[in-house]
């Protein structure tokens, strides 16, 4: 019992630490679109989205639920391994993170999170220990259909807002006032962040508490220290993270209109609180790139450049299976090795952090890295710098310049 | 072992946050356009120039001002018009303001 125990400070460790990654990481996501139309000042921009992930982690916790009590089948398992396994898991989850960090592929956290999880436990566990159909519908399609569902949504979305606020007769058409929307649509990204992604690591802590009976299995909400602890963290990565925007900023970025980060925003914001309300465990950095996908569409005379939207989605698809097999080879480490295996794994992710914080020391900053994934997904659209004119602003503007050759010839 | 996919709540999710952003979306932009119609064009520059930003120059958003106070001047609306023109687009904005806050209570409370 006493190395279970272990265990289980350890994968709580682990598991802040992965919390901490994902806030580094994703910072970028909730405020990488204000800061490229110059809504918020960067230093701004982070203390927000810091202090609102912070917020956002309290207010739901059916992701968490659906971690802790729906994909793995608690019941099927019993005895010590398990807790191992969950810390096979997330080694698998933080290695193939920083794998992809270094690659700069497109990545997810939250999918590197459940392949590790899965992967590890259909080694130890067998194919009992997975519920697919919980899987299938709360993890795998929510990650399919999100992005899609929000890039469609943001499009409408520009749409709706070039619509509402085109002018013909060629005044001044405010849209700069999107940029004050912008803060608070911003701000909102950075709270759903919080709903979805800081419950993902209370899930993990609250399942290895359950395993162990720390936890009766009758409840799956997360205990209060837990749902503190996750906050706290993912609001500090998030906070740190800031430093690397800032001091990256306008590296890889595309040209975002008000208007577009607007919608695009409003879009990401209003998809993933929806899914959380569900729990629905998704990728808030997919999520995010789709719906800058979808509101770059959404400007007319845009067209995608489907070679770097290529790339992105094969990013996208590796990450379940790739983490999975990371984190079946760390519960291989465990099953075969036992106490030592434990020892083993515990080594190799203490490498993996030591490199990912050495990495994170070293100041290169390339197009692979400077930004974000939701940044870089603007690239998968290619928009032109003066847009077509409507049918109906082509005839005013034709309109206007008939009028003004009149006056001009009755002038003579 | 049967897989359920509840496919309903898919849509939920789609119906949901399609119409939470097109009201907000649509009702700020309708805001934006009252304030417009109301003469008070709102001219906002970044809050910092970073070489991030190509889409407004400190000129431009100069020359951008210009331009508002130009159309407002010229604004065919009497006084009283463009007052109400305001407080709709006030009301706009407590109605995206509104939603917003709804969105949020309805998570939290379930």
């Amino acid at each position: 019992m006493e190395t279970a125990a272990l265990i289980v400070v350890l994968v709580i460790l682990l598991a802040l630490f992965f919390d901490f990654t994902n806030g580094f990481h994703d910072t970028a996501n909730a405020m990488a679109t204000p800061i490229a139309t110059g809504a918020l000042k960067p230093r701004t921009a982070v203390m927000l989205a810091a202090g609102l992930n912070l917020v956002g982690a309290f207010l739901s916790t059916e992701v968490s639920k659906t971690i802790s009590g729906g994909i793995v089948r608690e019941d099927q398992i019993h005895g010590d391994l398990f807790p191992a396994l969950i810390f096979a898991g997330l080694i698998g989850a933080i290695t193939w993170n920083m794998l992809t960090w270094l690659l700069g592929l497109p990545s997810s956290s939250s999918h590197a999170l459940f392949g590790g999880l899965i992967g590890a436990t259909l080694v130890g566990i067998g194919m009992n220990g997975i519920d697919f159909g919980a899987v299938l519908s709360k993890v795998v399609l929510p990650a399919l259909i999100a992005p899609v569902t929000a890039g469609l949504i943001a499009f409408l979305a520009t749409k709706l807002a070039y619509l509402v606020t085109r002018r013909y007769d060629g005044r001044p058409d405010g849209r700069s006032g999107f940029r004050w929307g912008q803060i608070f649509t911003s701000s909102l990204v950075a709270l759903a962040h919080g709903t979805n992604d800081a419950q993902k690591t209370m899930g993990v802590i609250t399942l290895a508490l359950i395993t162990v009976g720390w936890q009766s299995g009758a409840h799956h909400e997360p205990q209060l220290w837990v749902i503190i602890a996750c906050a706290c963290t993912i609001a500090l990565g998030t906070y740190l993270g800031g430093w690397r925007i800032i001091r990256t900023l306008g590296k890889g970025l595309t040209d975002v209109k008000p208007a577009q980060g607007f919608a695009a925003e409003t879009s990401t914001a209003a998809t993933i609180l929806a899914s959380s309300a569900l729990g629905f465990a998704l990728s808030t950095t997919q999520v995010a790139s789709g719906s800058v996908i979808g509101s770059g569409l959404g400007r007319r005379g845009s067209a995608v450049r489907w070679r770097t939207a290529g790339r992105i989605a094969i990013g996208w698809v590796l990450t379940l299976p790739a983490a999975g097999a990371v984190g079946a080879v760390a519960a291989l480490i465990v099953v075969i090795g036992g106490g030592w295996g434990v020892l083993i794994d515990a080594i190799l992710a203490l490498a993996v952090i030591i490199g990912l914080f050495l990495r994170s020391r070293r100041n290169a900053v390339t197009a692979n890295n400077a930004f974000s994934e939701v940044a870089d997904s603007g690239l998968a659209v290619e928009v032109p710098e003066e847009p077509p004119l409507t049918p109906r602003q082509a005839r005013a503007q034709r309109a206007r310049e008939r009028a003004k050759a009149r006056e001009k010839g009755a002038g003579r | 072992m049967t897989v359920a996919i509840h496919w309903e709540a898919f849509f939920q999710v789609l119906g949901a946050a399609l119409v939470g952003t097109l009201l907000v979306v649509g009702f700020y932009a309708l805001g934006l356009r009252m304030l417009v119609r109301a003469g008070r064009v709102p001219v906002v520059t970044p809050a910092e120039f970073t070489d991030a930003i190509t889409v407004i120059s400190e000129k431009e958003a100069k020359r951008a001002a210009k331009a508002a106070a130009k159309a407002a001047r010229k604004s065919p609306l009497s006084e009283g018009q463009k007052t109400l023109a305001q407080i709709a687009a006030y009301a706009c904005f407590a109605v995206c303001a509104a939603a917003v806050l709804g969105g949020i209570l309805l998570i939290v409370v379930k």
